[in-house]
């Protein structure tokens, strides 16, 4: 039984070797080798000036150079995968975009990006394997064929192509040995594919970090929806239903006290209903901080009504072509108030100028004021923002930036304890957290803490402020979250 | 008087129908929203539509559009809406198109009810009534008219009261000022504003729209 089940076993080996030729697999494969070569050609010369340009890096030209040969590369697992991906059925995701806001630090980033350095490498290795892969493939078939067919030919012309087996068995062995070489080359196939695959996955597949990176930051991203829908939520929640209650129950004791003939109870009623619209009041400021209820009519509604609230006259100009994520939206709605607040605070402004536009995938909010200038921003407590948060402020000449700014958490928390005014809008996510960070931070809570606000949504905050003024605040933040 | 109500919360929509009612004005229908609104006003032509900004479906501004819809296509019918939050860009809104018969009111107000009732009465006569939050944002925000940049402190303030669709009288009461101090003082408006001689009310009607126009 064993002895009928290995020979089975291995009759069905053997059958598997002419079979694979008739599997649409081998085909493909093959296809992909030979269609290899010819993918490969323009980016072995890609890795050949890469390796030029490597050499001469110590000269400026050579460096640009290596730039643009590493923006290529990092291009070309997209360029690899397409074949790929219709021949074999490989995917892999792509590679994270650079996060650098400007050209000129992308190019710098780039210099240092793994993903380019690794797509090059691969654009170099590949070269070799596939072309061997590819020769191989293609001799083998060739030799292989006319091998196969060797004795049709020696009974034509026994001394066809000057070999000199002439001899009938002969001629049949090197049918044998053609047959054989056909029928192998699936399998040499199969093995390039495979040391290709193995190739890919190192170098062209995202790093363990890298797709870390990107998990995090879908995380992220889905946090910061969840948080600004969760604040829409409670702002609906508060204004539809507490406040429509509050105002109901102030309706309830205004009928009391109309109708009731007593002194007392009038009196009574009275008083509760200032306190049911001192309830109303606080109610209103605390969701203002929540989630402002203009956003939902636009990012352009929303600041207009908070320039129309701010003491320094300001104008607004929105001009983008899309509505911007909600987390976004909410973040430079709270930058507007926070800086108008700044403004009328510290500045001695006589007018503001807030304009949001979009600059590549950034939406940029720039809020200029005509004002004494001398801001700057205090330490970011967030390790590793200050990279993000170019601060090009003048030097930090103590009493102006103290005084340019709140210089304490009270400064939030006084806006946060319902004052109403321009500064109550500032109240809330943005006033809790400089209020939080206020210990730490010290001067420049404000701008720091849109800094960091600006460095968790993957933007940037700069600052341009002289002495004597103007002061230009430019927030960007990218259009697309995550 | 006759009203229609307009709001999708139940609780706050009778509170306010038996409110009216105690104050003899007839409540000749209660809507939870805008679609329901026009049909109850096309049916019922009230003197006025007491209108939430925010209702079902979507939760945004319906009322707002609706009492607009109500003043192009029944000018005699008077529309107060009142609003959860302060927004001036819908006070812009009502008042651009409107020189009369409309009122913006936050929702808070309602609990004043003497204040509340005393703005339906006013907008359905003829007037305007806008909130004074409202009008303290309008007041505090830029104005690039240089007529309104010539007013002095004591004028912006008057013309906010008139903003709120305030009399002489009840502008010299909350300012404690005398009524003619306070009459003087909206003359000097009117001629800064370069405002014609004409018809006071309508005069002051102008001073306003400039004013939220700016």
């Amino acid at each position: 039984m064993t002895v009928a089940r290995a020979a089975l076993a291995v009759s069905r080996a053997v059958l598997a070797v002419p079979r694979a030729w008739g599997d649409r697999r081998t085909w493909r494969e093959l296809a992909f080798v030979l269609l290899g070569a010819l993918v490969s050609l323009p980016t072995f010369a890609l890795a050949l000036l890469g390796l030029a340009a490597a050499a001469l890096s110590v000269v400026i030209f050579g460096l640009a150079l290596l730039v643009g040969v590493l923006a290529i590369a990092r291009r070309t697992p997209r360029y690899f995968r397409h074949p790929a991906r219709r021949l074999v059925g490989w995917d892999w995701p792509d590679p994270p975009p650079l996060t650098a806001p400007t050209r000129w630090r992308r190019a710098v980033a780039i210099l240092g990006d793994p993903t380019a350095w690794r797509a090059l490498t691969y654009c170099f290795l590949r070269f070799p394997l596939i072309y061997a892969g590819a020769y191989g493939a293609l001799i083998a078939i060739f030799t292989g064929t006319l091998s196969l067919t060797y004795p049709a030919w020696w009974l034509i012309r026994p001394d066809a192509f000057g070999v000199e087996s002439t001899s009938w068995p002969g001629a049949w062995w090197r049918a044998l040995q053609g047959a054989a070489l056909l029928l192998a080359l699936p399998w040499v196939v199969r093995l390039i594919v495979l040391l290709d695959s193995l190739l890919v996955r190192a170098l062209l597949w995202p790093t363990p970090a890298a797709r870390r990176i990107a998990q995090l930051k879908a995380g992220r991203a889905a946090l910061q929806e969840d948080a600004a829908a969760l604040m829409r939520r409670v702002e609906r929640d508060l204004h539809d239903g507490t406040q429509a209650r509050l105002v109901s129950l102030g309706v309830a004791l205004a009928r009391i006290q109309h109708r009731s003939g007593e002194d007392q109870i009038r009196a009574l009623a009275a008083d509760a209903r200032g306190t049911v619209t001192e309830a109303l009041t606080e109610l209103r400021d605390i969701v203002r901080g929540l989630h402002p209820p203009a956003l939902d009519d636009g990012l352009e509604v929303a600041l207009s009504t908070l320039a129309a609230r701010s003491a320094v006259p300001a104008t607004v100009t929105v001009d983008l072509p899309a509505r911007p994520p909600d987390a976004t939206a909410s973040a430079l709605y709270f930058a507007v108030a926070e800086l108008l607040t700044n403004i009328a605070r510290h500045a001695a402004a006589t007018r503001a100028t807030i304009t949001v536009g979009e600059e590549g995938p950034w939406v940029t909010l720039t809020v200029t004021d005509d004002g004494r200038g001398g801001a700057v921003p205090g330490p970011t407590s967030l390790p590793g923002a200050s990279s993000g948060v170019p601060l090009r402020g003048s030097s930090p000449s103590g009493a102006l930036s103290s005084g340019a700014l709140p210089s304490d958490a009270s400064a939030s928390g006084s806006a946060a304890s319902g004052a109403s005014g321009s500064g109550s809008a500032a109240s809330g996510a943005w006033g809790a957290g400089s209020a939080a960070a206020g210990g730490a931070g010290g001067a420049g809570t404000g701008l720091s803490g849109l800094a960091r606000r600006a460095a968790a949504l993957d933007g940037a905050l700069t600052v341009e402020s002289p002495p004597g003024g103007p002061t230009t605040v430019t927030m960007k933040l990218p259009r697309e979250p995550g | 008087m006759r009203v229609v109500i307009a709001e999708d919360n139940a609780l706050l929509r009778d509170g306010v129908a038996l409110l009216l009612g105690e104050h003899d004005i007839e409540v000749v229908a209660a809507v939870a929203d805008a679609d329901d609104l026009l049909r109850a006003v096309a049916a019922e032509k009230p003197d006025a539509a007491v209108v939430d900004v925010r209702m079902p479906p979507t939760h945004t501004d319906e009322g707002l559009r609706a009492a607009l819809t109500i003043r192009s296509t029944w000018p005699e019918i008077a529309v107060l809406v009142f609003s959860q939050w302060v927004e001036t860009s819908y006070a812009r809104r009502l008042l651009s198109e409107n020189t009369g018969r409309v009122g913006y009111l936050l929702k808070d107000r309602i609990v004043s009810t003497d204040d509340f009732v005393e703005a339906v009465q006013r907008v359905a006569d003829g007037g305007t009534a806008l909130d004074p939050e409202v009008v303290r944002q309008l007041l505090a925000g830029p104005s690039v008219d240089p007529g309104l940049s010539r007013l002095s402190s004591r004028e912006r303030e008057i013309l906010g009261l008139l903003a709120e669709g305030r009399s002489n009288v009840a502008i010299a009461e909350a300012l404690h000022l005398a009524e003619r101090s306070v009459e003087k003082h909206v003359t000097a408006i009117f001629t800064k504003l370069d405002l014609p001689q004409a018809r006071t009310d309508h005069r002051r009607v102008l001073a306003v729209l400039r004013y939220l126009r700016s």
